[in-house]
């Protein structure tokens, strides 16, 4: 990753380009579930979402592995998805943006809440 | 039986180490192998995760092989971590397991 790449988020682009190259190959339901799996997964992002490229290509791969293999998506995830995409982005303490901003709001009243002495 | 997803969380991971353990193998095989010994609800996402976690923490050794359809496959073998952590299992199994057969019979 060069610096223009860093600042303008191009090879993000591309990179989601690719992944979707590669997704329109899938059949309907494979596809269907890809679209699932990335806004699950979108909660686990980083600020840019860079973090979430190799997990989707990893995603990616099972979903093509599984389509060559002529297995129906029901047999491949099964009907939780969320926790797949969950124990997919590291367990399931992943930390999703929704804990960071809880952290942050706890910490800025503990803090206001010391300044008044309470 | 349905609705073991709960019971087996903490236990599947040495059941899919005990697999690779007999021989090198790869996602779909060690899917229905479980699901021939009774884990009808276990999917191959699931296998695919426990994979994904043996591998970052360094338990397996990995070989990617072209297959006849499709992208390659990772094949799985274990490693010399990946056997100690198999023993490991066991020995918390053996252990978990004798405890709760005790309370079954109302020992102490």
């Amino acid at each position: 990753m060069n610096f223009w790449e860093t600042i303008t988020g191009s090879d993000l682009t591309r990179q989601f380009k690719a992944f979707e190259a590669r997704a329109e190959a899938l059949p309907a339901d494979h596809r269907a579930a890809w679209e699932q799996i990335k806004g699950h997964l979108w909660l686990y992002g980083d600020f840019t979402g860079r973090n979430l490229m190799p997990i989707l290509d990893g995603a990616l791969g099972l979903l093509e592995e599984t389509a060559a293999d002529g297995q129906g998506i029901h047999e491949v995830l099964g009907d939780d998805i969320a926790g797949f995409c969950a124990a997919l982005a590291g367990g399931e303490g992943a930390r999703t943006y929704r804990d960071r901003w809880r952290a942050q709001l706890n910490r800025n009243v503990a803090r206001k809440l010391n300044r008044l002495g309470g | 039986m349905d609705d073991l997803t709960e019971m087996l969380k903490g236990t599947l991971e040495g059941c899919v180490l005990e697999i690779i353990a007999s021989e090198e193998t790869y996602g779909y095989a060690i899917t229905r192998r479980l699901n021939e010994l009774g884990f009808t609800d276990v999917v191959e996402g699931t296998v695919y995760t426990i994979l994904l976690r043996l591998e970052k923490n360094g338990l397996v050794h990995v070989t990617k092989r072209p297959s006849g359809v499709g992208p390659p496959r990772k094949f799985y073998a274990l490693n010399d971590a990946g056997r100690k952590e198999l023993a490991t299992f066991w020995a918390k199994w053996e252990y978990v397991s004798s405890r709760i057969d005790k309370l079954k019979e109302g020992g102490r």
